[in-house]
């Protein structure tokens, strides 16, 4: 996903984007607000988040679903006064803010920070109801992409996006088709107070850090063949997964802090919450994290215990996993999940393969 | 001398139809030439999706009013003293003009302001340049606009001139102004549901964030424009979004460019 950002850095040197970029600069200076100016998108860390994670829009999408599209647009329209309500990616929005305050105070003229998009194949027309929101929780979201009715799967790349979450699985399953790193949200059962202070993600390993090179082999051959083949190529790494280049995205903010001396206080957490186990196939993992320069703060290994209760005591502010029997495990006991629709897993469900429907065009 | 000659292949328009003048080295490739006929050019798709918005609007109502009155406007001496050729490409490509203009570089500016044209698309900045400045709404079309959909009109504003238009522009009475270009655009816009509608509109805020981008769709409401489709950019690049965009033209005070 780093590769986007390389490609936009390598046509940098065009005049006219240099000229935007400037005039837009100083035109967010000169207003009179206090609201902090958005990065320059190829140096930031792009998050598109649509409008169903970042606001609850369940009694809209219903009546979406029930009445039609002009009728939804319509009540979009009489209520746009009213502010949503927070969404699944709301906390995880807010401590992006969090970790811009505290990079804009060490680094004040550095553009290396988060960007949040808004993302949504809604129409203009609703989009003052979202600008309206917005401005209510005064978050901090100055790019959009309305296009509206047609798929904004296409305008990720043109947004330089490192991150893309949805609630919809089908845009996530073609996002990461299309090589960008995204994860379907799904709303947590109970509420979990989260921190205000640190942003913490939680990753699972095979099939998200890494590839599903691994899985492939407990699937095909189970678990003792898994052990084997992971210790034997202990010291080969494992191909890179979809949000490998996230994890590599908050590190790199991660050391930012570290070189003011602020290790202690750094307002990014990671974590890697995996299924295999310290003593057989865990070695392979943090080698492999080493080897591409990576760190993570803390790696847990479950040996096939549930996560729940794990990710219950962590409370991540996001918890990535390409399966669904861990997700909705997470949800049950208050983690918000978000899953990755990558790899061999997603055949599967609780160990059984599961029979595919033929897929629609 | 200016000479206007109607098409009488084509219906003629109302009064209330929206009057959109094409230079015929947009229409037609200036460089080739097909035998008896010219090739089309780069606003071929352009005069398509015009012609298709038409057809929409007759077909939900058949004594409708509000439709795309095409001119093709000569601008070159050159061009003038081709009408036969033009007339006869227009007639062999079936495009829906209803008139032809055939004036030089010195008069074309007087046939705009005659005929009472609401939008002056050319391939050439210098006219674009001219028309804007004695008022009239001017695009200029390039590239592009070639590969844009034949089968959609899609229209982009600008977002930063809506919300601070240059004082002498065009683009600053459009709140005043019930019968400018954006204003009939919308009400057209208005006859056609939320999906598809053969007429897209379409708002880009370049330099701006969330005020500018808000305040532009409320700009255009008050102009009876309902937005469809809102990319706000606060400085982002513009090129990678507008290659996914296929406008046909782009609205704004700097005589209507896209960015390189």
């Amino acid at each position: 996903m780093s590769e986007i950002k390389q490609d936009a850095a390598a046509t940098n040197g065009n005049m006219a984007e240099e000229k935007d970029w400037a005039a837009a600069k100083a035109a967010f200076e000169n207003l009179k607000s206090n609201k902090p100016r958005p990065p320059k998108p190829q140096y930031a860390v792009t998050i598109a988040v649509s409008s169903r994670a970042l606001f609850n829009m369940v009694a809209e999408r219903k009546i979406f679903q029930e009445d039609g599209m002009e009728t939804y647009v319509a009540h979009q329209q009489e209520h746009e006064s009213e502010p949503l309500k927070e969404g699944v990616a709301f906390p995880f929005v807010k401590a992006l803010m969090n970790v811009n305050a505290r990079l804009r105070k060490l680094y004040p003229d550095s553009e290396e920070l988060f960007d949040i998009v808004l993302m949504t194949n809604n129409h203009a027309q609703v989009g003052v109801r979202l600008i309206n929101s917005i401005n209510h929780y005064d978050l901090s979201i100055e790019r959009f992409c309305m296009t509206g009715g047609q798929s904004p799967i296409g305008y990720l790349k043109a947004y330089m996006t490192n991150l893309y979450l949805s609630t919809d699985s089908e845009k996530v399953t073609r996002a990461i088709d299309e090589g960008i790193a995204a994860a379907t949200m799904f709303t947590q059962s109970t509420d979990t107070e989260l921190s205000s202070t640190q942003l913490r993600v939680a990753f699972d390993g095979d099939a998200v850090l890494f590839s599903d090179e691994s899985e492939v082999i407990v699937k095909q051959h189970g678990l003792d063949s898994f052990f084997e083949h992971e210790k034997q190529f202990e010291n080969k790494p494992l191909a890179q997964g979809p949000l490998k280049c996230f994890l590599e995205a908050l590190g790199k903010l991660q050391r930012k802090f570290y070189a003011k001396n602020e290790r202690l206080d750094c307002p990014i957490r990671t974590y890697l919450v995996t299924a295999r186990s310290a003593a057989s196939s865990g070695a392979r993992v943090l080698k492999t994290l080493r080897s591409w320069g990576l760190e993570i703060d803390e790696a847990l290994f479950l040996a096939g215990a549930p996560k729940g209760p794990l990710l219950q005591k962590i409370r991540p502010h996001i918890f990535f996993d390409d399966q669904m029997f861990h997700i909705e495990g997470a949800k049950e006991l208050g983690t918000i999940s978000a899953h990755v629709p990558y790899g061999i897993g997603q055949k599967y469900h609780k160990g059984k393969l599961i029979e595919q429907p033929p897929k629609k065009e | 001398m200016v000479s206007t000659v109607q098409n009488t292949d084509v219906r003629q328009k109302d009064a209330d139809a929206v009057v959109v003048a094409v230079t015929s080295d947009a229409v037609f490739d200036p460089g080739a030439d097909e035998g008896d006929a010219f090739r089309v050019g780069l606003a071929f798709p352009l005069l398509q999706a015009l012609q298709r918005v038409n057809e929409r609007l007759l077909e939900q109502n058949p004594s409708e009013s509000l439709l795309f009155d095409i001119i093709l406007i000569t601008t070159s001496s050159q061009r003038q003293q081709q009408s036969s050729q033009i007339m006869r490409s227009t007639r062999h490509h079936g495009l829906e003009v209803g008139r032809f203009c055939f004036s030089s570089e010195d008069n074309f500016l007087e046939s705009l302001l005659e005929n009472n044209v609401q939008l002056f698309l050319s391939t050439d900045r210098n006219e674009t340049s001219q028309a804007s400045q004695r008022g009239v709404l001017s695009a200029l079309l390039d590239q592009r606009a070639a590969s844009s959909p034949s089968e959609q009109l899609r229209v982009l504003f600008c977002g930063d001139t809506v919300v601070q238009p240059n004082a002498a522009g065009p683009m600053s009475t459009i709140q005043h102004d019930a019968q400018s270009f954006p204003a009939q655009l919308g009400k057209m816009r208005q006859r056609f549901g939320m999906l598809d509608s053969p007429l897209v509109i379409i708002l880009m805020v370049s330099q701006g964030g969330r005020d500018s981008c808000s305040s532009a769709l409320q700009v255009l409401r008050s102009c009876g424009v309902g937005v469809d489709e809102a990319y706000c950019l606060a400085g982002a690049p513009q090129s990678p979004i507008l290659s996914l965009l296929h406008p046909h033209f782009l609205l704004s005070d700097d005589f209507g460019e896209l960015e390189e």
